[in-house]
């Protein structure tokens, strides 16, 4: 039997300790002063009207009524005086006297009430927004005061990795990195001063990329490495991922007046 | 430091975390005793209040959370119209009340109050991380043992489990006769 079904078809009882807790209020009378024998007859009247209705009876609600039948047979019928027999026990129920049944209705109706309770305390709490960013806009602040996202970070890490893969399959056919370096990282420096003081002013570090194969930006970025060593320029970048900027050192990194460019423009 | 900069850096924690803070790591944080803290957020308390903000520091947990004001739900629930997920059914508002007061508490105990087989309901319950399984219990069959869980107390909105109201006894008749 599918108690969960079960549960759906009658939401009103979670159990027999319900139902009888049900019956006993409408009979507006107090837990340790019912009649078993008019309560059994309400319990069993309920029962068949489940039946009449084909509802499925979970199995606990036919283990109450036989406690209940047992019971109120019991206060029938004088006691056999037969001792050491004991009560065969009621294995899930275990009750075996009037008093054990009220104790066991007023246990559970003390919980009814504490759930009661946590019944109204979920109502008041689900009125309560709690901070929760579903880790999708968690903000860091980095040292500079300038700021990305996880996820923007990511795109461009995804930028990146699309392009060194772009420039890997470019750089196929082009001679190996190391023989690249020793003539090509000169070369590389001097035209990255000669254009920054063509151009008066910061430049990122695009614009010194002509092709975008994998070793030209590598020799770029040794030289550019190179001249900062050699304190002839700035690396600026605001932000982790963010693009590079290259200034002279000594000149201003960024146009704040859109000045002439140097004197010594073409040479 | 100051104490309107140690105002404002309770604050800001309390804006940044996700879950309740305990006031303990807060002094860590920012090297107060534990005492000045809660003073602060006192503080902070009555200050969100008194200037109508729309947030407020609850104590949950034994930690501090911020969180809405419950009056600004119904325009809130607007934002998040799919996702409020769904209330807890009286089967496992019973049994969730059984294993707070009693625990740790076997399975058998929680069915023999309840009247009902529990498995359900506790395995639903083990699922939305209310309860969890602490151990087993000595004796016959070693039974597992189950007790409410910090998400229990956040879902509730509770300091601790003392913020349980005491159960109430039966009317006035007492045990047996």
């Amino acid at each position: 039997m599918n108690k969960e079904a079960y549960t759906i078809k009658l939401p009103v009882f979670e159990g027999p300790f319900d139902l009888l807790f049900h019956l006993i209020k409408k009979a507006e009378v107090d837990i340790w002063s019912v009649s078993i024998a008019e309560i059994t007859e309400q319990y069993l009247e309920y029962i068949r009207s489940m039946q009449e209705l084909n509802l499925e009876i979970a199995s606990e609600f036919l283990v109450m009524a036989a406690t209940l039948l047992r019971l109120k047979s019991k206060m029938l019928l004088p006691r056999p005086v037969r001792e050491g027999e004991g009560e065969e026990e009621e294995l899930f129920l275990d009750i075996n006297s009037p008093e054990d049944l009220f104790q066991r209705l007023e246990e559970y109706r003390q919980f009814k009430e504490a759930a009661q309770w946590l019944k109204e305390r979920e109502r008041l709490q689900k009125k309560i927004f709690l901070r929760s960013t579903r880790g999708e806009k968690m903000i860091l602040i980095s040292r500079q005061d300038s700021y990305y996202t996880y996820w923007e970070g990511a795109e461009i890490l995804v930028e990146i990795m699309r392009r060194f893969c772009e420039a890997a399959a470019t750089a196929a056919a082009v001679p190996e990195i190391p023989q690249v370096e020793d003539f090509a990282v000169k070369d590389r420096t001097a035209f990255i001063l000669r254009r920054l003081k063509e151009k008066g002013q910061a430049l990122p570090f695009r614009d010194f990329i002509r092709k975008e194969t994998l070793p030209e930006i590598i020799v770029t970025f040794i030289a550019l490495l190179e001249l900062t060593r050699q304190k002839k320029i700035h690396l600026l970048q605001d932000r982790a991922f963010g693009p590079i900027l290259v200034v002279l050192r000594g000149s201003r990194p960024l146009p704040e007046k859109k000045e002439a460019p140097g004197r010594d423009r073409r040479g | 430091m100051e104490y309107a900069l140690q105002k404002k850096l309770v604050e800001a924690i309390l804006f940044l975390k996700e879950e309740p803070v305990k006031a303990e790591r807060i002094a860590e944080i920012i090297s107060l005793s534990k005492a000045e803290v809660e003073r602060i957020v006192k503080d902070l308390q009555e200050e969100f209040a008194r200037s109508g903000r729309g947030l407020q520091i609850f104590e949950v947990a034994g930690g501090y959370q911020m969180g809405t004001l419950p009056e600004l739900a119904p325009y809130l629930e607007r934002m998040y119209s799919e996702e409020v997920a769904g209330n807890l059914s009286n089967a496992a508002m019973e049994t969730l009340a059984i294993i707070a007061y009693k625990q740790p508490v076997t399975r058998m105990e929680i069915e023999s109050i309840r009247g009902v087989k529990c498995e359900h309901v506790l395995d639903s319950l083990l699922k939305r991380k209310l309860i969890r399984i602490k151990g087993r219990k000595e004796g016959p069959g070693r039974p597992l043992i189950y007790c409410t869980t910090p998400d229990f107390l956040r879902y509730f909105g509770l300091k601790d489990l003392d913020e349980l109201p005491a159960l109430e006894a039966g009317e006035g008749k007492g045990e047996t006769p």
